[in-house]
């Protein structure tokens, strides 16, 4: 007898027969779809949650597919699960703009199936059957947003993916003969190996957004739903991340060339030097983007960056590093997403310059977006420092000086790039034509809350979840991590020790003091926000006084002239692409009689000369 | 745990008085420079004090929050901070990182706060001070992961002991190139001319500061004698050889931060665009140069 609930295949069921009940409600009533999709999501996560730490979960098979537990399975399925939790909190108050709003339920649901299936598929065809229903289902959500093209860039990214991961797999199988991933990546080797690593990647710099397969990120994240922004940068690009680590870590580095100073192989090398591209390239483009969510894809890119520099160093502080940066990236990202669609959904535009002072009308989602953007730049006491740590200390440990210059400097500009829809969108000067502005409702708080309170507890107890990494690193074959029950953090026997706590507690304490101070002294006089030094000018508009468009201008001009270099080679592509199909219709479907006639007598002479010969 | 704490909160109050008493000295030195006679060398601490008890304006609760976070974070920072090689409030914990993280947490509540007041000149200034940092802190971090991986350590304690250990240089003679390249560093952070582009009074009327006055901007003036001491302290323990006793220490401190403040008098301003091309050619040349040349080639004095 299975036990049903405690079952992958159950939830899977379980969730592709909810989507349908979903289509059904939401047709009858938006909000009571909405509110069922809720339910939907937040039972299946809590079956995820509850049974499959420590390997609980059922893999047996109900209707043919087999499923397998991996603790990395487990990881990645548990924190996408978490997001479309979090996420589906909003969907009551955007769903009734949508055109197609009945099926946005259906394939929210369906992705989410998608998703449990690819991580605990125990077979490749499996994960490429499960990738793909992934990338079908999200495809139709995200041309219900501002733009279709931005469904048709995506697609095409994750079909290029896609195609490269197929002919991959077929390499495994025809070279080992089966499709299990964990015999297949461990048995390939030779020429076939180093062909399967970077067909491999190619599917995981496409999925992860990643320098030079980026060009869809921040026109799909753009234009996306509000409601799926996070979805995407929080939880769908971290495919490419377990992609990443097939083919990072699983296989056996082929190459015998090994880069001498570094102790690294060819190929790690060469995947962190493109990490490092990622990161400094998403972090300039970050810096001169005036639209948020396009400014939030731009640091998915950069972060990104991060995670394939973590998994390409070869060694477990950098891997641990990498995971906890999944999940801490994954927290802050989405909960800046989703600050950002609660705006949206006040305002009506994401357009920073069009913005300001939202944080008198809405000081609970600036909080919100505060501590993810804390947590982004790898600022303690918040997640995103641990991960930074780990993984700045495996590079310095490295000695790679090249790649240092990125992780540091995209590190820096982070700030510059978080703070801007910090200044332009939620301070500054108070707009008049959002008067009527108020906060968002509590349903759409609570993800809030959530969402915040984890980005501070990654930040200063990381142990429990740093002890589940080490599982991981177990099962890959690496060491595990120093970790004590309190959270202190021993790289690389005492080059590092880091005490998260600690940290917390004296900022806490320098607060207090701060605080102290504060209070003890006079009060301060309230005056408006148009009551400023304006050097003896009489200003009368709060629109003048708000310093927002094109915030880093002196910046920005210094690099401004070479940002499009990487559109116009695709462009060129595309144009190559184009001309090539149309030779092929000029040579094959000519409207001329005579062409069309001199290729069935070729084929009709060719197939005969088959016949006699 | 409390005791440590106490020894924190009592590092960071030192920081405060020493790094008072020094800027109050370096006013000193500086009028005699420009061949005045200068004020007294309390002088700022009557101007923090009169400060303080002088009631002020407010621009909204995020004008103070950001305030009490920026004080909170650098008091914070400084109470990691190692005095000498064997005076710390958090043994083994004072790592390098925090020092840079938690420092921008202060950085961050001052930004916020500048921009919740409306000003736009405090917006120009936050922006100007953000892209310096982004100048700065890559040259510097390249010299200190060449530190690191040569010592073995990043706790400050630990990069000390090295140096002090026999046979060891101190790192401004191990690495002169470095030695070079964080000395032009710390002048940016400490925003000494000509890297002051953000603060420039003249020109956006203090940038950030302008609509400060009374304890928001005595508070402002503590937070920055206390960072100004967490970075030179950086720089004499990174590349100084750090300290064995408290009366080295105040040697060394005094002597690294009147050498920038003379430098910084006669000095014009940079453009910022300036400040950015300036530390992206020759001094992340240079910190690249000395990492290849130490970790590549394991040529250290």
């Amino acid at each position: 007898m299975i036990d049903l609930i405690n079952n992958v295949e159950f939830l899977i069921l379980f969730l592709v027969g909810s989507s349908f009940i979903a289509y059904m409600l939401t047709k009858l009533n938006t909000y009571l779809g909405s509110v069922f999709t809720i339910f939907a999501t937040m039972f299946v996560f809590v079956a995820l949650a509850g049974f499959g730490f420590g390997q609980g979960l059922g893999v047996d098979t109900i209707i043919g597919f087999a499923y397998k537990n991996t603790y990395l399975g487990f990881y990645f399925a548990v924190i996408i699960a978490f997001i479309y939790l979090m996420v589906s909190f909003f969907h009551p108050y955007y769903l009734g703009q949508y055109k197609y709003k009945d099926s946005y339920n259906f394939l929210f649901l369906l992705s989410l199936a998608g998703i449990l299936g690819a991580f605990y598929a125990a077979d490749f065809i499996q994960l490429f059957f499960f990738f793909e229903m992934i990338i079908w289902t999200t495809m139709f959500l995200i041309p219900q947003g501002k733009s279709r093209e931005a469904a048709v860039s995506y697609f095409g990214f994750s079909v290029a993916g896609s195609v490269a991961m197929l002919t991959g797999i077929f390499i495994i199988f025809n070279s080992t003969g089966t499709f299990d991933i964990a015999n297949g990546l461990a048995q390939i080797s030779g020429t076939n190996a180093t062909l399967v690593f970077v067909l491999f990647l190619i599917a995981a710099f496409a999925k992860l957004g990643s320098f030079p397969l980026h060009i869809w990120l921040p026109i799909a994240h753009g234009n996306a739903p509000h409601p799926f922004s996070p979805v995407l940068s929080g939880a769908l690009v971290k495919l490419g991340a377990f992609i990443g680590v097939l083919a990072l870590i699983r296989i056996a580095p082929t190459s015998s060339l090994l880069v001498d100073t570094i102790n690294l192989p060819l190929g790690q090398w060469i995947i962190a030097i493109l990490g490092s591209i990622s990161i400094v390239f998403g972090t300039l483009m970050a810096i001169r983007e005036d639209d948020a969510k396009k400014l939030l894809a731009y640091s998915s890119m950069s972060h990104g960056g991060y995670i394939l520099v973590a998994f390409s160093l070869m060694n477990s502080v950098a891997f641990a590093g990498g995971f906890y940066h999944i999940l801490a990236h994954a927290i802050a990202s989405a909960a800046a997403f989703m600050a950002i669609a609660a705006v949206a959904r006040a305002t009506g535009t994401t357009k920073m310059k069009e913005l300001g002072g939202m944080i008198h009308k809405m000081p609970i989602t600036y909080l919100a977006y505060l501590v993810a953007i804390i947590s982004m730049a790898g600022i303690p006491p918040m997640g995103g420092f641990i991960s930074k740590w780990l993984i700045f200390q495996a590079v310095i440990n490295k000695g790679m000086i090249f790649v240092a210059i990125a992780v540091f400097f995209g590190s820096v500009g982070s700030f510059l790039y978080v703070f801007r829809p910090l200044a332009a969108l939620f301070l500054g000067q108070e707009f008049r034509e959002y008067k009527g502005v108020k906060e968002a409702p509590i349903l759409m708080l609570i993800p809030t809350f959530i969402l915040m309170g984890l980005n501070v507890y990654t930040g200063v107890f990381p142990a429990g979840i740093l002890n589940y990494i080490n599982n991981i690193l177990g099962e890959l074959g690496f060491a595990s991590l120093n970790v004590t029950a309190s959270s202190v953090i021993n790289v690389y026997d005492n080059q590092g020790i880091l005490n998260p706590a600690y940290i917390s507690l004296v900022f806490a304490v320098g607060v207090f003091i701060a605080f102290i101070i504060f209070i003890l002294l006079k009060k301060s006089r309230k005056v408006g926000l148009m009551d400023t030094y304006t050097a003896a000018n009489f200003v009368h508009d709060e629109h003048l006084l708000h310093y927002s468009v094109d915030f880093y201008a002196p910046l920005e001009r210094l690099y401004e002239k070479h940002t499009n270099w990487m559109i116009r080679f695709f462009e060129s592509l595309a144009k190559k692409v184009k001309e090539i199909g149309k030779l092929g219709k000029y040579l094959f479907m000519s409207k001329n009689i005579g062409t069309t006639l001199l290729w069935i007598m070729t084929i009709i002479i060719l197939l005969l000369w088959g016949e006699v010969l | 745990m409390i005791l440590n704490v106490l020894t924190g909160i009592g590092i960071a109050f030192f920081a405060f008085v020493l790094q008072t008493s020094i800027a109050g000295i370096n006013r000193k030195i500086v009028g005699r420079l420009q061949k005045r006679i200068g004020p007294r060398w309390y002088q700022e601490f009557i101007d923090i004090f009169k400060l303080l008890s002088k009631r002020s304006v407010s621009h909204g609760w995020i004008f103070d929050f950001g305030v009490i976070m920026a004080l909170g974070g650098i008091i914070g920072t400084a109470m990691f901070m190692p005095i000498t090689s064997s005076f710390v409030a958090f043994q083994d914990y004072d790592n390098f990182f925090i020092f840079v993280y938690l420092l921008a947490v202060g950085m961050l509540g001052m930004a916020m706060s500048a921009s919740g007041s409306g000003n736009p000149w405090a917006s120009i200034g936050v922006m100007r001070a953000l892209t310096t940092m982004l100048a700065y802190e890559v040259p510097f971090l390249i010299v200190v992961l060449t530190i690191v991986n040569i010592s073995g350590s990043s706790s400050m304690t630990g990069i000390q002991i090295y140096q002090q250990t026999v046979g060891n240089n101190w790192f401004i003679i191990a690495l002169p190139l470095g030695g070079i390249v964080g000395f032009i560093s710390l002048m940016g952070m400490l925003g000494k001319k000509p890297f002051e582009t953000y603060i420039a009074p003249a020109e956006i009327a203090s940038g950030p500061m302008v609509e400060y006055g009374g304890k928001q901007l005595g508070m402002l003036f503590i937070l920055h004698e206390i960072s100004v001491w967490i970075e030179v302290t950086l720089f004499v323990h990174l590349f100084l050889g750090g300290a064995t006793n408290i009366v080295e220490f105040l040697i060394k401190y005094f002597a690294v931060y009147t050498l920038a403040n003379l430098i910084s008098n006669v000095n014009g301003r940079f453009k910022i665009d300036q400040v950015v091309t300036f530390f992206y050619k020759w001094p992340l040349l240079m910190a690249v140069t000395q990492a290849v040349i130490a970790i590549y080639f394991g040529w250290v004095i």
